[in-house]
């Protein structure tokens, strides 16, 4: 307590050091006038009063410093002058001090970026009420993959949407949640005034607003009778669409709007507000309208379809409400047979919303740790150096009496300047990095685009740099207090100490090697993977193919024969647009969703499961799927002629044992149609390369190819149409988007996209961490390169007398090189040996970031060997070579 | 610094409690006539040892201080005991009766029974 006293009012006296000052010179002046004044009274004369009251009290400059010692400004004002001296010896060594501020401020600079990003996406509060006692809820099913007769085994759980029904049911009966709203996304054309625009929003229990505790910032909410067939017409829409269709004027309210019917506006939301179907994304979502549950969706456990938010109760966890939630659902699965194996589970929000990014980040940041911790161990292997070039100044100070602690007080004083110095560096080069970061983040990075520089970050920043003067520091700091004066003041010593350093600098340099081997194995391992990503076969060629989806309103579009024709009208325009080769149309392209459905395989009561298509003739031609039995589509194959369709491999063999389908007849129901199988296609990957763990590829699932034309077997909408252009084809959106508009003009085109963008949007995640690891990697092994040479040069300098002896001794250069590359060799074995066990003890981490590619893939420890093996002993030869052209004379002298 | 500043300064800081709560606020230099005079000379304090003193006993806000006027119409800083202070002096009074009477018996009695 004391101590803690006397530190504050030293602190606070430091600051009014200079009043402090004055104020004890007025006090001893007093003293001394006080004792002029007795004397005085004794008789003596004013000057002979003076001189013996001086004589009597002694040196006036020493009481004072006697008394400033007593405060304790010592320790302060020591800090200071030693910071002052760092900067001092910095600035005379410039070569010194820009190799290391850089070292740093890349180290310091690369943390500071993805720390800013971890910020934004994982810890910044969600923009709503409370955030933290919102959470999501959804249901699980485990899938049974027991056959029949087999003894049930445990099943992976698979996240599905979840059923009104239920919903309500958890809703009333958990009490850990006050308010669970259900929400799902939903798109529409807005037209009338201004072009036709596709909007995409939600539509929402009432409570949604409230739950997330936000209100319209004009207008009003919903009310929970507006969840009802008759009395939904009511929107809700972003601030940016009322600033721009509606010029942001307070009359809104009221006014209606064409979204394929007609809806009256009665709130706008705040600017900030974020739709919760895609974290993150302000812009995207710019209308919310009531859900209407219907007598069938109200009462069906299986439909599941909206998605779930609610806000726990005053007093409840997380874990209690989830605990509670599981017992509810067990209880109803007991009560609802129907509901099988399906069970309800919850998270909280912002842990569900970056569930899926959250692996990648935590990697990120430790593989970016690593990065520092490489920058620290090269720039304390050259405060070491440097610090012996003052050994000698340093052993006379102790000599003559200064003090142990106050040296390496001092020691460590420079290490924090310098850190200082790289940090404020970093920060610089931290900033632009995180706005390149933005730049090229994928879309499942919520909230990204607030990753910057602010007080949060700072702070990290500034703790990163204190730990990391303290870390590079420690080895210098030792150093000096090691030193024996009488050692280090003796001629010769030089030899002794270099040798320290040397081993110590060996010791470190092990380390680095070992800490750059980790992270180049997780490049490599990162690279393969898009390797193996990239060479994943899709079954269609995506290259030159731009597709564009054209939601038809069902209002206006209400027939499938409407649709049809509108799409064939389409599809005849287009191919008069210069630059197309072919066109294709169908209700769900490749990389643009996906429709399942039952079927009945003739001759078997049970429903199979398979993907469903209505293509046009020419979409096997536009996306290069090869026919491989049978015939092709034909324009032909219209309404009227008998109901036909092509299958894919994987259809034949999942459902025939790998048996010709052709002449196979299915049916989507008992009382549906026939579909004759008149010819096998290739299979693709429709949703892309890999599967939705992203570290597999995906599967070929069974496929069934409808005629367009034949608008009777199919229930789904035609919505996407595809162009195969000449490589140099320009002004295709341009012409599709004419082309539509041309047809209907209040029709809005959206995603026009080539696949191979689609492609890449579905791989940036895996881009994004691959380029992030490898620049880091890259960071590394170029440290631990450098480190290796600037060892291996220093201990050669230090060695150069004892090579030259060699050399006019008769040794050979050869010899001599052979002997260093010995030595290195020695060293970076010994790195990159523990690097690789380090690599393979943390390589699961990685499982989840990975495609196609174990974390124990051979080839990413033996390249990564080999690079650091050959990289390290080419930079100690090199080091050597440059030992063996000393001039014997000079280095003997 | 040396044992012997420590134990001086221990011992001054008592002489100095004990002189501001007898004699009540006191500038520097009275402090250091009041404890001379009560040492019959034996104690001439300098500046250098004084004002340290005071700077430490200051930072423990065991006294405060005070710009004022003296009798003779001088300025100057006056100290004055503050409740803690008082407190400490209690207890440094009976810690160093209870180690003075345990060394003059040691004093007293030299090494008898061994």
């Amino acid at each position: 307590m004391d101590a803690l006293r006397r530190f504050w009012a030293r602190m606070s006296e430091w600051r009014r050091q200079g009043s402090v000052e004055n104020d004890l010179s007025a006090e001893l002046q007093s003293h001394l006038d006080f004792l002029i004044e007795d004397h005085m009274r004794r008789g003596l004369s004013p000057a002979d009063a003076r001189r013996a009251a001086q004589m009597e009290l002694g040196g006036l400059e020493q009481a004072r410093a006697l008394t400033r010692d007593a405060r304790g400004f010592r320790l302060a004002d020591a800090l200071v002058s030693d910071a002052r001296l760092a900067v001092r010896h910095l600035r005379r060594t410039p070569g010194f001090t820009v190799a290391a501020l850089l070292i740093l401020a890349l180290g310091i600079g690369a943390n500071t970026a993805i720390f800013s990003v971890v910020d934004a996406v994982m810890l910044r509060p969600l923009p709503y009420a409370e955030p933290d006692r919102l959470v999501a809820v959804w249901e699980v099913m485990s899938e049974s993959l027991s056959a029949p007769g087999v003894a049930p085994q445990p099943a992976p759980e698979q996240r599905i949407a979840v059923a009104p029904a239920n919903l309500a049911d958890y809703a009333a009966r958990v009490r850990s949640l006050t308010s669970v709203a259900a929400y799902t996304p939903v798109g529409a054309n807005l037209t009338g005034a201004g072009p036709a625009e596709r909007l995409l929003g939600e539509h929402v229990t009432a409570n949604y607003f409230s739950t997330l505790g936000v209100s319209p910032a004009l207008g009003r909410a919903f009310s929970p009778d507006e969840n009802t067939a008759g009395r939904d017409r009511v929107a809700i829409i972003s601030h940016a669409l009322w600033q721009r269709r509606f010029a942001g004027t307070p009359d809104v309210i009221g006014k209606t709007m064409r979204l394929d019917e007609t809806y009256e506006i009665v709130g706008v939301m705040p600017a900030n507000f974020e739709a919760l179907s895609q974290p993150g994304a302000i812009e995207a979502f710019s209308i919310w309208l009531p859900i209407v549950f219907d007598a069938e969706s109200s009462s069906n456990r299986k439909g599941h379809i909206v998605q779930a938010v609610a806000r726990l109760a005053p007093t409840a966890t997380v874990a209690a409400a989830s605990q509670e939630l599981a017992a509810v659902s067990e209880a109803m699965a007991r009560e609802f047979p129907e509901l099988g194996t399906v069970r309800a589970a919850l998270a909280p929000l912002r842990a569900d919303q970056v569930s899926n990014v959250r692996t990648m980040l935590m990697v990120l940041l430790a593989a970016v740790g690593l990065v520092l911790l490489v920058a620290c161990v090269n720039v304390a292997g050259l405060l070491m150096v440097r610090a012996l070039s003052r050994r000698r100044e340093m052993a006379v100070r102790f000599a003559l009496g200064a003090s142990r602690n106050r040296v390496v007080l001092e020691q460590v004083v420079q290490s924090l300047v310098l850190a200082a110095a790289g940090g404020a560096a970093g920060v610089l080069l931290g900033w632009a990095t995180t706005r390149g970061l933005v730049a090229i983040a994928p879309a499942s990075l919520p909230h990204i685009q607030h990753a910057g520089l602010d007080g949060r970050v700072l702070a990290f920043t500034v703790i990163t740099v204190i730990i990391t003067g303290l870390v590079f520091g420690a080895w210098p700091a030792m150093q000096a207090a090691r030193i024996d004066p009488v050692d280090a003041l003796k001629d010769g010593d030089r030899s002794v100490a270099g040798a320290w350093v040397v081993r110590r600098r060996g010791a470190l340099l092990v380390g680095e090697v070992a800490l750059s081997a980790v992270l180049l194995v997780g490049a490599i391992l990162m690279i393969r993977s898009m390797m193996a990503l990239e060479r994943v076969d899709l079954g269609f060629n995506p290259d030159n193919v731009l597709a564009a989806t054209v939601a038809l309103p069902p209002t206006r579009y209400d027939t499938p024969e409407a649709r049809l024709k509108f799409f064939e009208s389409l599809e005849a325009r287009l191919r008069q647009a210069p630059g197309v080769v072919d066109v294709a149309f169908g209700n769900r392209l490749p990389l643009r969703g996906d429709w399942i459905s039952g079927m009945l395989i003739d001759g078997d009561p049970k429903y199979q499961q398979a993907g469903f298509q209505a293509v046009s003739p020419d979409y096997f031609k536009t996306f290069g799927i090869p026919l491989i039995g049978g015939r092709a589509l034909a324009a032909s194959d219209r309404h009227g002629s008998a109901g036909v369709a092509l299958v894919n491999a994987a259809f034949s063999r999942t459902f025939l044992g790998g048996a010709s389908p052709i002449g196979l007849v299915i049916r989507r129901g008992p009382a549906m149609p026939p579909i004759t199988v008149v010819g096998v296609v290739g299979d693709v990957r429709r949703t892309g390369r890999n599967d939705a763990t992203g570290t597999r590829a995906a599967e070929f699932t069974a496929q069934v190819y409808l005629p367009a034309a034949q608008t009777t077997l199919y229930p789904m909408h035609l919505r996407d149409v595809a162009v195969r252009v000449s490589p140099a084809a320009v002004g295709v959106p341009e012409a599709i988007r004419a082309a539509v508009t041309a047809l209907d003009p209040d029709q809005p085109v959206t995603t026009i996209r080539t696949l191979d963008a689609s492609l890449a949007i579905g791989a940036a995640q895996k881009r994004f961490q691959t380029f992030l690891f490898a620049l880091f990697a890259l960071v590394a092994f170029t440290l631990a390169v450098v480190g290796v040479y600037g060892v291996v040069a220093y201990g050669v300098s230090q060695r150069s007398a004892e090579i030259a002896l060699r050399l006019t001794l008769g040794a050979t250069k050869t010899g001599i090189v052979m002997n260093i590359i010995r030595r290195t060799a020695i060293m970076v074995v010994a790195g990159v040996a523990a690097g690789l066990v380090a690599a393979l003890l943390s390589s699961t981490l990685l499982t989840s970031l990975l495609f196609e590619i174990a974390p124990t893939d051979p080839a990413a420890y033996v390249i990564t060997a080999a690079g650091l093996l050959i990289a390290g002993v080419a930079a100690g030869g090199l080091a050597g070579l440059r030992a063996t052209k000393v001039n014997p004379i000079t280095a003997l002298k | 610094m040396s044992e012997r500043t420590d134990v001086l300064q221990g011992t001054l800081a008592l002489m100095i409690l004990k002189t501001l709560q007898t004699m009540g606020p006191q500038h520097g230099y009275g402090i250091a006539r009041r404890i001379e005079q009560v040492s019959e000379g034996a104690l001439q304090l300098n500046q250098g040892t004084l004002y340290p003193a005071l700077v430490k006993l200051e930072q423990q806000r065991w006294i405060k201080a005070r710009w004022g006027t003296s009798d003779n119409n001088r300025k100057a800083k006056f100290y004055s005991l503050t409740p803690r202070g008082a407190q400490q002096l209690a207890a440094e009074e009976s810690k160093w009766s209870r180690v003075a009477s345990l060394v003059g018996r040691f004093l007293v009695e030299p090494a008898g029974e061994a």
